[in-house]
């Protein structure tokens, strides 16, 4: 679950990100995000993430309180995130299978499970027969699925993809929010930031829009006839 | 920790060095020479001191005793003397050996001696040697305040002499130690560096998915602490061959034996559980401390 109150962000530089913002998400949700250029987006995210903290406001994320959060337990928050980037952020030496072994590695999980859990989400992403192939094999498609799967495999309460369809073709984009909605599905909250108001309209649900920093529309909507207001 | 999560971490570590090995091996290069350089200062060093330690045996405070001091206040004196700390050995000379001393080494004018029959104008002494010569005011003072003392003759050039000359090792070997420290730390903080930049990406998806500082950290770790590590077993061979050959060299030398004497050239065999304990201790320290200084600037973790 994903709180804000009357949360804003002044960067150094005097920039007005985000601007009195109050938004809450609930476990199970799926929202898409959108909005211009520059309004606000993935300053919001970061704030989520605690990558930067509100100029003023309180955040709630996943049970943690992010104001009073300190910065050690910080990892403990971001293993109940997964994170979809929008250039996939794939390592080129490591096969699919490491990608994804990799994250569950380094936060230090049973080796047994990791097999276990490595093959279940690849297999989930449809990509069981790719594990052995390296990111640079894969189309773009194929690599954002890796990155989901990736995002997924430690389990998160909530994904958030900033921009996850920016870097591949319109038809491949669609196949990404549907594997998204899937996941949805199982349980997992779903936060997704987008330019592309076409996927938005087909498939509808939650639809966030934020421009200059304030959210200036949020409601669900109908899939494929409804109009971005 | 689990113990799998151990491996991986020092796994990773091994294979840093291996993915980054140029400035693995430059860096494990430039160490293994900081630490023989230092290693070749402190060995220099410990021999110079044992040297001018030598030297500093051989001084000679000389304690003439009055005329007519009694046998009874020279044995006095032999115990007050004995008792000073400072005051590692006393041995009697006696007016008559001296005398005997003089004629021998003044043998071409016997005659002189001859007129002088059994009169002996020279009197007693007790010769001393002192232990710590920095401490020779203090014992002079010491001495000066006993009964019966004619005078006394101290060394007291060759105790200027020397106490500076320590000083001034001292001094040299430290700086130079230091700044080699100094290098070693900056050069590996640099390898690390390149190392935490080779790993980048791996840094921004471990941080996101909220893997903990120590975590990230370890494996730049380890690469440091091997690389110093490896760095001081070379340097300990490559002293351990050194030192050998030049003693050998020195102790053909006849000149220098003479003046220093061989017993005041520390033997390695002596120095090597000192000399490995700090090689690698120091190897792999400088090397933990360059990575602790680069993580911190680099990492941001
Ligand atoms: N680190 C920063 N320092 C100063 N200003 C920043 C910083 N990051 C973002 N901004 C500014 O804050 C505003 C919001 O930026 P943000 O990145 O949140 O936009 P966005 O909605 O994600 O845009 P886009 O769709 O282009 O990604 C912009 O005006 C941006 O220039
Ligand atoms: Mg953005």
């Amino acid at each position: 679950m994903i709180e804000m109150r009357d949360v804003s962000v002044v960067y150094s530089g005097g920039v007005d990100a985000l601007h009195h913002v109050n938004l809450r998400i609930n476990d199970g949700d799926f929202a898409f995000v959108v909005g211009p250029s520059g309004a606000g987006k993935s300053t919001m995210i970061k704030l989520i993430l605690k990558e930067i903290n509100p100029s003023s406001g309180s955040i709630f994320v996943n049970g943690y309180n992010l104001n009073k959060l300190r910065r050690r337990r910080i990892p403990a928050l971001r293993r109940t995130i997964g994170f979809v980037f929008q250039d996939f952020r794939l390592i080129p030496s490591m096969t699919v299978y490491e990608n994804i072994a990799f994250v569950m590695r380094v936060i230090d999980a049973p080796p047994k499970y990791i097999k276990k859990r490595v093959s279940y989400v690849i297999n989930l992403v449809g990509l069981s027969d790719k594990a052995r192939n390296y990111p640079n094999e894969l189309s773009g498609g194929e690599m954002q699925r890796v990155a989901i799967a990736r995002a997924l495999v430690n389990d998160p309460q909530l994904i958030i993809a900033d921009e996850p369809t920016g870097n591949i073709d319109p038809e491949m984009s669609y196949e990404i929010v549907e594997l998204l909605q899937s996941i949805n599905e199982i349980g997992t909250t779903i936060l997704m930031v987008t330019h592309e108001h076409n996927l938005v309209r087909q498939f509808g649900g939650r639809i966030i829009n934020i421009n200059q920093g304030q959210i200036v529309f949020d409601e669900i909507v109908g899939g494929n006839l409804i109009n971005e207001s | 920790m689990r113990a799998s999560g151990v491996r991986y971490l020092l796994g990773q570590g091994v294979e840093n060095i291996w993915k980054n090995r140029m400035m693995a091996f430059a860096s494990f290069c430039v160490l293994m020479i900081s630490l023989l350089l230092v290693g070749i200062s402190v060995l220099f060093f410990i021999n110079i001191t044992s040297m001018v330690g030598g030297l500093e045996d051989k001084n000679e405070v000389i304690i003439y005793l009055q005329e007519d001091t009694t046998d009874m206040e020279i044995s006095d004196l032999y115990g007050q003397l004995s008792r000073m700390d400072n005051i590692a050995e006393v041995t009697f000379y006696s007016k008559e050996e001296s005398f005997e001393d003089l004629k021998s080494s003044m043998s071409d004018y016997e005659m002189l001696f001859d007129s002088l029959g059994d009169d002996n104008p020279l009197i007693d002494a007790y010769r001393i040697r002192v232990a710590d010569i920095s401490r020779m005011d203090e014992t002079l003072a010491q001495i000066g305040a006993l009964e019966h003392i004619e005078h006394v003759r101290a060394p007291l050039d060759l105790v200027q002499i020397l106490t500076e000359l320590r000083r001034i090792i001292t001094m040299v070997c430290g700086v130079i130690i230091l700044a080699l420290i100094i290098i070693s730390i900056v050069i590996i903080a640099n390898t690390t560096k390149a190392s935490v930049f080779s790993r980048r990406a791996e840094i921004q998806i471990m941080k996101y998915v909220g893997a903990t500082n120590a975590f990230i950290r370890f494996p730049f770790f380890v690469e440091g602490m091997i690389t110093g590590l490896l760095a001081g077993v070379g340097a300990l061979a490559v002293t351990w061959l050194g030192y050998d050959a030049m003693i050998d060299l020195l102790t053909q030398e006849t000149t220098f034996m003479s003046i220093f004497g061989m017993t005041s050239i520390v033997p390695f065999e002596d120095a090597v559980m000192p000399v490995t304990i700090a090689y690698l201790g120091a190897g792999t320290l400088f090397g933990a401390l360059g990575t602790v200084f680069a993580i911190r600037k680099h990492l941001n973790v």
